[in-house]
């Protein structure tokens, strides 16, 4: 009994997992594209904290894949968090994601919080506009980023894995 | 949900957060499994008053929003034969001017009988995810209007046993037969009780709230808010004080229920309030969730009201105890009123000078909706 039922909290546990880093973002079949591979490899250093590492994975992945959005919006991610030296070319990469697909609800997430950073508030306010018909509860984070001033913590707005 | 708690559990957040996912999912269905959920779906044919980013509430499948029922709903919420002696309707303790509050600590019921909370505001109801200081079952607009109209205990509209009479009344008066015609087309001129709850439902969906300085500010006019306000709201959404952890997301409140949620838990929270035995106990008559589960970690947890129109809705907390806004800052600045051991950890001290304490007061204010309590689209219309 005692085995069943942690074998059913186990399953529950990845079935979860997964159905969290898919958030937001629809998923994908895994079909060997390395772009995605690197991608992913990205996502994983960035949770690890290796910003360094996961811009280097993101560039890979845009080298074989320019026109990818999401990977657009995760480099700016990392590039932001390595210092304010980098926030032009982040905001580069946000720009592109939201070229790419004006519908990235994470893309206006950072590019919100980019712009708080920098201290143009009034752009950020025009992603949160924006957010709020995509994505009500993210753009409620970007809301309290905006009135506070302050960096968020955690990797809320980070584009999801490609499965 | 998920990205509130990225922000709070920083690399390691997938694995913690799954984890209380799973504990929360388990507990909600220990609170909930008897409950059956009610059907909900969108009603594109009814063309709602929103505010500038507001998402569109939802709403039951059974009961369909449409401008002739919330007129009919408005008419009733303001019909003080709704009462057991024509004295009282839901306008007497939800103000349109308090921003559909009384005013009072505790709301009074046509017999005298003091209710144990204070009446909350409706702005913005349409959003909660469930009903009331502390129901967790309570879910639907529709099964709440029975609570003030049939309740004995206390005794609030007093409407007990007098079913038949109400609608006799109400099927003789030619404006509701026309009213109820028109919100109810396909019932022939029958109304019922049912009706009644429909279309006090409908009306109150529509007591949206979203034009205050502070969304005018996020709108863009920095002109909006004051420099003090300003100030008030960086303190506000700052980690340091983190009244927004609670008050959170547009609606200022716990999860706010809308098309698309994603984040619909029910969340009571206990501030602290009181620890009548030094085991956390609150009064008797006023335990929270606890008075419906019974479970000793459930006492004194009430919901997370909505801070829009705040300077308008004293005395605050469920029970009125506390009379202004000054001394509501000074309770969480101190970390609570008491210690209790079911504390949320999200009530900890803080440190503000009186400078920010101004300040934090000032934005509150900015939370002042002066377009919805004048609205005329939610006035009586018996006057």
């Amino acid at each position: 009994m005692t085995r069943k039922c942690l074998t059913l909290l186990t399953v529950l546990f990845f079935v979860l997992s997964g159905q969290l880093w898919a958030a937001g973002s629809k998923k994908k079949e895994d079909t060997g594209d390395k772009a995605h591979a690197h991608y992913n490899r990205g996502i994983d250093l960035t949770a690890e904290g290796d910003f360094a590492g996961a811009r280097a994975e993101f560039e890979k992945a845009l080298e074989i894949k320019e026109e990818f959005a999401e990977a657009h919006n995760n480099l700016g991610y990392v590039l932001r968090r390595q210092g304010p030296d980098n926030f032009d070319a982040a905001l580069n990469h946000y720009n592109r994601a939201l070229e790419l697909n004006s519908k990235l609800a994470e893309a206006y997430m950072y590019r919100g919080v980019l712009h708080t950073l920098a201290g143009d508030e009034a752009a950020a306010k025009k992603d949160h506009e924006a957010l709020a018909g995509i994505d009500r509860e993210m753009a409620d984070q970007l809301m309290q980023v905006i009135a506070s001033g302050e960096e968020p913590a955690g990797t809320a707005g980070l584009a999801a894995k490609w499965e | 949900m998920k990205r509130l708690l990225d922000g709070a559990m920083g690399s390691g957040f997938v694995q913690g957060f799954c984890l209380l996912t799973l504990a929360t999912l388990l507990s909600a269905c220990a609170v909930s499994r008897e409950i059956a959920s009610p059907s909900w779906s969108p009603n594109p044919a009814y063309e709602w008053r929103l505010p500038q980013g507001f998402p569109v509430p939802r709403v039951p499948a059974d009961n369909p929003m449409s401008a002739a029922k919330v007129e009919l709903g408005r008419h009733l919420f303001y019909d003080k034969r709704l009462s057991l002696d024509g004295t009282a309707s839901c306008a007497t303790c939800h103000r349109q001017e308090f921003a559909f509050t009384d005013g009072e600590a505790r709301a009074v019921g046509v017999t005298g009988e003091l209710h144990p909370r204070g009446a909350m505001s409706l702005a913005n109801v349409a959003y909660s995810v469930t009903l009331g200081w502390d129901d967790p079952h309570l879910e639907r607009l529709e099964e709440q209007a029975r609570i003030p109209m049939f309740n004995t205990e206390p005794v609030e509209l007093g409407l007990a046993g007098r079913e038949a009479r109400l609608m006799t009344e109400l099927r003789q008066d030619p404006r509701y037969q026309d009213l109820f015609d028109s919100a109810f087309p396909a019932i022939n001129g029958i109304m019922e009780l049912p009706h009644v709850l429909d279309g006090l439902a409908a009306f109150q969906r529509t007591l949206i709230s979203g034009d205050t300085p502070f969304d005018r500010w996020l709108a863009g006019n920095e002109e909006a808010l004051s420099p003090e306000a300003r100030q008030g709201s960086q303190l506000f959404f700052s980690q340091r004080v983190g009244c927004f952890r609670c008050h959170r997301g547009f609606n200022l409140s716990g999860p706010a229920d809308f098309e698309g949620a994603k984040d619909t838990e029910k969340v009571f929270l206990n501030t602290g309030l009181y620890d009548e035995d030094g085991r956390g106990a609150y009064p008797a008559s006023n335990t929270g969730l606890h008075r419906f589960t019974g479970n000793a970690e459930d006492m004194g947890r009430f919901r997370i009201p909505t801070l829009r129109n705040v300077a308008l809705t004293a005395p605050y907390m469920h029970d009125g105890s506390v009379g202004t806004l000054s001394e509501v800052v000074d309770i969480y600045a101190a970390g609570g009123r008491t210690d209790s051991p079911f504390k949320s950890p999200n009530v900890k001290p803080f440190q503000l000078s009186e400078n920010e304490k101004e300040a934090l007061l000032r934005f509150l204010e900015s939370l002042t909706d002066l377009t919805f309590i004048r609205d005329p689209h939610f006035a009586d219309p018996w006057q």
